[in-house]
Parts: structure tokens; C-alpha cells; sequence
């Protein structure tokens, strides 16, 4: 029997077709229907206006999109031969504020998408609080906008360095609003202080708490998603950021990385029309996103937590918990070693001289996101993205499936709808 | 008896070729639980309501106001179902359109990849359309890449307390839209004595001279609302690109288009010839507060 089943509350719309076999998923395929070809629209116009162009792949990641496109004009400008580094001022405002949008990401599919989706496989109550999940993230985009100017949507980030200049008096606001995103998380979310949950040793842990998070536990593991979701136990990290470690982790070893062996193939999609294309590393199929990069780095209750689980849907969904609280701590000490009397941004040579090719990547709140350009004095030639959610939701036959292909399988129909949710779905990234 | 739900206005949000930035946009509302509350919401995309997309693409609904969020294209579907024939009915019933965007408004980023077909609701980029030209008197454009979310909580407080919105020629409300970017600029200084700034990245000059800053020029509230309750783009260095505009996106837009080194484009409403002599004398002077550093930090922080 084939059903198919149209999913909402993502990012844009997919569908998935299940081939049901006794009660279980034998087989599935998905596929997303909306093409908007950012990549065409791109083509013919000044390198520089896709600073502005990008970030409008994506409503909830646009800010990744706009460093993939600002570390792909200075990818091109090296190859070209010009030699410069950027200011370490401008490196770790950049990274703030991608990692905020991380976190804004985080929160809004930990309340609006999660818990809502696991209230659908358990009996035990879960409250309902989607907008509590926003609440936390207009915190998130306030610290964005402090040297970005706004989220959604900002083009702070420009070849070179940063626009803004910002003061000591800017710091401190953005500071309290990590804080303030940090009484948020423990209050609200953890019901215990940040330091400790990230000390954690063991899942026992959760039993002695009373919070969203602890009722999210209990609710994967009354849904037993420690037991699926599965998918091959090997993750992929691309970008290079100070939060993470670009690698590739089979099981538990990490591996060195080179973006020569990322590769795109057509989807499978017979019963309906896609526009997506699936992401392969040297030819296999990887998982990415937090459990990836959490596992990287080795993070102890991570780690903790696979050894036992593995990569199940339980693991996925717990890794990016931890991140949210790891990459709050971790934004804090950004911020507290930033030179304000350092250039915002390296003079660099008129774009109008630019004839390069240029890649740039970037860890995007599900993973690693690729932006590759083709530059003629200054003028696109060719520009091509390659998003996170085409690594983790492919499409492809049975011989070889994806991370959330094989992660679905043997499955009901229902517990696959929530575990394909785990990856967190970017559609409008995907279609781009 | 009618229950409290009964009388609130039905809400219901619609999307076309759209990168949600609006939907996300929206999330940022301090306050958006509250308000959200004072109607019986039928349908957000980004979140669970009452009704399935499945449910919202049979037609048997109607809604009071119709959220449109993306750049209309005829040859989309949504669920399976036209999104004409599903604009067609929704419209058809309500009190109140509101083109959430720039795409929706006048075709914005999307329209680039199919400019034959694709479009704003109501206009394509200037010029109205003549699809849904039947029901332009319910229509709202509320343009900007993104929208800021006092923007749409504005209409749609209005709507609540059903008071007439006024529009200018664009369909836009003139209390959002009749200032200019330019407007509450903190490089407004600048901007009066002819300062430009010297390069990105920098707390001083003007962006209008050099770095393509379209602020004189463009309608909206976006240094008068900030942005996130914080800042603005000119406030942080970076160019207006004129997203509330019909021409938006323009090409060059980290550049200033200029004839003899003076501004092509000057600010609305003003002659040509006031502008180059009061620039020209603006000029001649030279104000040494202006010209150095604002801040000169001794010693490194």
C-alpha cells in the first residue's frame, strides 16, 4: 500500500510517499514541490548583490546563507591571489551571530515543531506552547540585530568584514541578551542551572527533574525513540567554525574532511514532482546538523547518550538540546575578548577586478551549507548552494537510501512522520 | 448562544513563492501571543491550527482576513490545489487582504526567476495586475524584505478596532509608509553636511554618497520602528536597499550610481537643482567633528 502524506510545520512544504508492508514502513520517498532558482536569479548580477540576494533563501537561516555567500567572495578572492585575514574583531561577531540564529532555529523547532509532534506518539501529557519557543528566539534575533541591524534578513557581513563598528555599549547589550536567553532556557526550558545540565553524565539524570525538556524525554522514551530512527551512524561537518570541528565521525572516530568530495545526484521521486537533489560525501549518504556536531567535539553527554542510543531519533533529538545550552555558553566567551578599537573590516581589491572561483561553507543550524561561485570581473557567472536538509532528506532507491530513508524504515507510519521531523526540515533551503 | 470564538475575526495565512522570511519575521512580535488571541486563527503554515492544509485546500472554509505571504505565480500549487482557485475563494468572502511582503506586493526577489509570469498579488512591481483586480479595495500591501512585525500587528490591530486604514498610491498605509529609511538615520549629520562615509565598517559618513544607500528614497518606518526593538540596517553600516519599493531588488546594490559624482537618484520630492546647491555649499565647508573620528580609543579594551 502506498500512502502519501503532505507535511506541514517545516520550512515550506515536502510530502513523503510511505510503501507500507505489514503495518511498517517497507519503503519511502520524498519530495519537494516548489522551486523558486535563487541560483538563476543570481546569475548576470553583481558578486556583491548576492550578499543581499542569499540571505532571501531562507526566512529562518538566511543569516547562514549570507556567510556562506561573504566566505565564497573571499574563497575567490585568495584563489585570485590577494592575501589578507580578517580582523579577529569581525571573525567573532560573525560567529555570534550565527550562532544566535542557530539558537533562534533551535528554539522555535524544539516548541513549535517537537513537542507538538511528540504529544502524537505518547499518552503522557505535553503542554502545548509553541510560541513560548518564539518567544526565546526574538531574543536570539535582538542580539542579531544589535550588529546586524535586523534578522531576518540582514547583509552585515560583507567581503572583508563586518558594516557595523560597534561600541563597548553595544557588547553589553548583547551580552544581556545572551543572558537573558540563558535565564530563558534554565527558568523555562531546563529547570536546572546551565552549568549543571551541561555536566550531565547520564540520561538518569532527567528523572530527578520537572521541565519542558524533562517531559520531552520522557515522552522520546515512551515513544521508545531511543530504539529508532536510525539511520547509518556516520555524520559529516563541513564548516570551519570555533564551536566545532569539521570532520567526518564514523560512530565515534573522527576524520579529517575536503570539500572535493562532496557530490550532488537527482532525487528519486516517482510518484510526484521534486526539485530537491540529494548531497553525498565521497559517494555515501551522512547525517548532519547537532548530533554531528556534537558528536565532533566529543561533547560528553553527547557522547554519553550515543554509546547508548546510537544515532537513534532519541540521540538527535537530545544532541540538539545540549547544543542550545553549549552554544549559549560558547557565545558568551565570543564576546567577552572583543578588541573594539580593531578595523571592522580589510580594504579589499575593487570586485570589479575580481575573476575567481570561490567556495564558501558554513555549519547552518542543520548542518553544512555550500555556496560555490563563479565570478567574471565581478559579475556572476555561476552560483550553486548545496543546503543541509539535501544531505540529511534525500531522496534515492532502495539500493542506496538516505539518512532519513533508512532512519524511517521498519517503522509505523506515524512514528516515521515524527522521526523525519528529528532532522528538522528545511524545504525552502532545499528548493532553493 | 454565540460562544467568544464566534465573534472573533477568522484569520487565515496563505503563502506563494516565499522564503517564510515574513512568517519569521512575524515570530519576533513581543507580543504576538496576545494578539493572535483576539482572532480564531484557521491556518498559520508555521505552526499546528485549527485546520490541516489538507482541510484549507477543499475550499469549504471562508475567512474574514486573508493573509498573503510570497510573489503570486499562477502555475503554483499548494497541497495539490491551484493557488488561483484557492486565492479566488478565500478572497472572495473576506473583509480584508493583506499582501505580507515585498513578493506579495509587488513580485520582490521571486518574481527574477519567471519574470513573465510571476508577480505581486495586485501589482507587478508598479503596474497593477488585473488577476484579482476585483478585489483591490480589500487589498492591503504591506511591502518590505521583510515586513517588520509592528507593521502587520498594526493592520491588523486597525482591523480589530475597524478603523479605516488610509493607503497611498501603492496600496500601502501612509502611517507606515509616508517617511522615508532615511528618517531617525543616526547618520543623519552626515547626510547635511555631504560627508560620505570613507569606507564600510566604519561609525562615521554618510552611505548615500558612495555605498548605495537608498534611504532618501525609499518609504518605510525602518529608523523611526526599529528593528528586533534595537537597530536598523544604516545604523549598523549597511546600505538601505529600498526592499519596501517596487523596484526592489535593484542591481549594484553595495554602489552608488552616480553623474559626476553626484547622486543619480536624490532624495523623493526634492528638485534636482535645490539639491545641488544646497549640497554644493554644504560642501565648502569644513567641520573638523565631522571629519575625524567619533570615538578614538587610546588603549585597546
Amino acid at each position: 500500500m502506498i500512502t502519501k502524506q503532505i507535511l506541514e510545520n517545516i520550512e515550506g512544504e515536502a510530502s513523503v510517499h510511505f510503501k507500507i508492508k505489514d503495518g511498517l514502513v517497507d519503503f519511502s520517498t520524498i519530495s519537494f514541490p516548489h522551486f523558486r532558482g535563487i541560483e538563476t536569479i543570481l546569475e548576470g548580477k553583481n558578486i556583491l548583490d548576492a550578499l543581499v540576494i542569499t540571505p532571501r533563501v531562507c526566512g529562518i537561516c538566511g543569516h547562514a546563507h549570507l556567510m556562506a555567500t561573504t566566505r565564497a567572495i573571499e574563497d575567490a578572492y585568495k584563489n585570485m591571489g590577494v592575501d589578507f585575514s580578517l580582523s579577529d574583531k569581525s571573525k567573532k561577531i560573525r560567529e555570534f551571530t550565527l550562532i544566535m540564529e542557530t539558537i533562534q532555529n533551535h528554539f522555535k523547532w524544539l516548541y513549535m515543531v517537537m513537542m507538538p509532534e511528540i504529544a502524537k506518539l505518547t499518552t503522557n501529557e505535553i503542554p502545548y506552547k509553541p510560541l513560548k519557543g518564539a518567544f526565546a528566539s526574538s531574543i536570539a534575533s535582538k542580539a542579531i540585530a544589535v550588529f546586524g541591524g535586523q534578522w531576518p534578513h540582514s547583509s552585515y557581513m560583507i567581503p572583508g568584514g563586518i558594516t557595523c563598528d560597534p561600541t563597548n555599549i553595544d557588547i553589553i547589550k548583547a551580552q544581556s541578551y545572551v543572558e537573558e536567553l540563558i535565564e530563558f532556557f534554565q527558568k523555562e526550558s531546563l529547570g536546572i542551572e546551565l552549568e549543571k545540565f551541561l555536566s550531565m553524565q547520564t540520561c538518569k539524570e532527567f528523572n530527578e527533574l520537572d521541565s519542558d525538556i524533562s517531559i520531552l524525554e520522557r515522552a522520546l522514551i515512551s515513544a521508545d525513540m531511543q530504539n529508532k530512527g536510525f539511520a547509518y551512524d556516520r555524520f559529516l561537518i563541513m564548516g570551519e567554525h570555533n564551536f566545532t570541528k569539521a570532520s567526518k565521525v564514523n560512530h565515534t572516530r573522527v576524520f579529517s574532511v575536503d570539500s572535493k568530495y562532496i557530490s550532488v545526484v537527482n532525487s528519486y521521486s516517482p510518484r510526484e514532482i521534486t526539485y530537491a537533489k540529494n548531497a553525498l560525501y565521497k559517494d555515501d549518504y551522512y547525517e548532519t546538523g547537532s548530533l554531528a556536531r556534537m558528536m565532533s567535539i566529543s561533547f560528553p553527554m553527547v557522547r554519553n547518550i550515543h554509546r547508548r542510543y546510537k544515532d537513534s531519533a532519541y540521540s538527535r533529538v537530545m544532541a540538539r538540546v545540549f547544543e542550545i545550552g553549549y552554544l549559549l555558553n560558547h557565545s558568551l566567551k565570543l564576546l567577552d575578548n572583543i578588541s573594539i578599537s580593531e578595523d571592522s573590516i580589510i580594504s579589499l581589491p575593487d570586485v570589479k577586478n575580481l575573476t575567481s572561483t570561490g567556495i564558501g561553507i558554513v555549519e547552518a543550524p542543520r548542518g553544512p551549507l555550500i555556496h560555490k561561485v563563479e565570478v567574471e570581473q565581478g559579475i556572476i557567472k555561476n552560483y550553486t548552494i548545496i543546503t543541509p536538509t539535501q544531505f540529511n532528506i534525500g531522496s534515492s532507491t532502495p539500493t542506496k537510501l538516505t539518512p532519513v530513508q533508512l532512519s524511517m524504515k521498519a517503522t509505523t507510519q506515524k512514528e516515521a512522520l515524527f522521526i523525519f521531523r528529528t532532522f528538522d526540515v528545511c524545504s525552502v533551503c532545499t528548493t532553493h | 448562544m454565540p460562544s467568544k470564538q464566534d465573534n472573533k475575526l477568522k484569520l487565515l495565512w496563505l503563502q506563494g513563492v516565499t522564503c517564510n522570511g515574513n512568517t519569521h519575521s512575524f515570530l519576533n512580535l513581543q507580543n504576538i501571543e496576545q494578539l493572535l488571541n483576539k482572532f480564531e486563527i484557521l491556518y498559520i503554515p508555521a505552526f499546528s491550527t485549527n485546520y490541516t492544509i489538507d482541510k484549507i485546500v477543499k475550499c469549504s472554509l471562508d475567512c474574514d482576513i486573508l493573509i498573503f505571504e510570497g510573489a503570486y505565480d499562477p502555475f503554483m500549487k499548494r497541497a495539490g490545489v491551484n493557488l488561483k482557485e484557492l486565492l479566488f475563494h478565500y478572497m472572495k468572502d473576506s473583509k480584508q487582504i493583506i499582501a505580507l511582503g515585498s513578493c506579495a506586493s509587488f513580485g520582490g526577489v521571486f518574481k527574477e526567476s519567471a519574470p513573465d509570469r510571476i508577480t505581486g498579488l495586485l501589482f507587478n512591481e508598479n503596474t497593477l495586475t488585473t488577476t484579482f483586480l476585483d478585489y483591490k479595495d480589500k487589498i492591503i500591501n504591506l511591502s518590505g524584505c521583510p515586513i517588520h512585525p509592528e507593521w502587520l500587528a498594526y493592520v491588523l490591530n486597525m482591523l480589530l478596532k475597524n478603523i479605516n486604514i488610509e493607503l497611498d498610491d501603492l496600496y500601502r498605509p501612509i502611517e507606515l509608509y509616508s517617511t522615508l529609511a532615511h528618517h531617525g538615520c543616526t547618520r543623519n549629520e552626515y547626510f547635511e553636511w555631504k560627508i560620505d562615509a570613507k569606507k564600510f565598517g566604519l561609525k562615521e559618513g554618510c552611505l548615500f554618497y558612495k555605498q548605495g544607500c537608498r534611504a532618501p528614497m525609499t518609504h518605510s518606518s525602518c529608523n523611526k520602528i526599529l528593528w528586533n526593538d534595537e537597530s536598523s540596517k544604516t545604523r549598523v553600516g549597511t546600505p538601505c536597499f529600498g526592499c519596501t519599493e517596487p523596484d526592489f531588488p535593484r542591481d549594484n546594490l553595495f554602489q552608488t550610481k552616480t553623474n559626476m559624482s553626484i547622486p543619480q537618484d536624490i532624495p523623493v520630492g526634492v528638485p534636482k537643482r535645490s539639491y545641488l546647491t544646497m549640497a554644493g555649499i554644504a560642501k565648502t565647508f569644513h567641520i573638523k567633528r565631522l571629519e575625524g573620528k567619533l570615538i578614538d580609543y587610546k588603549t585597546d579594551s
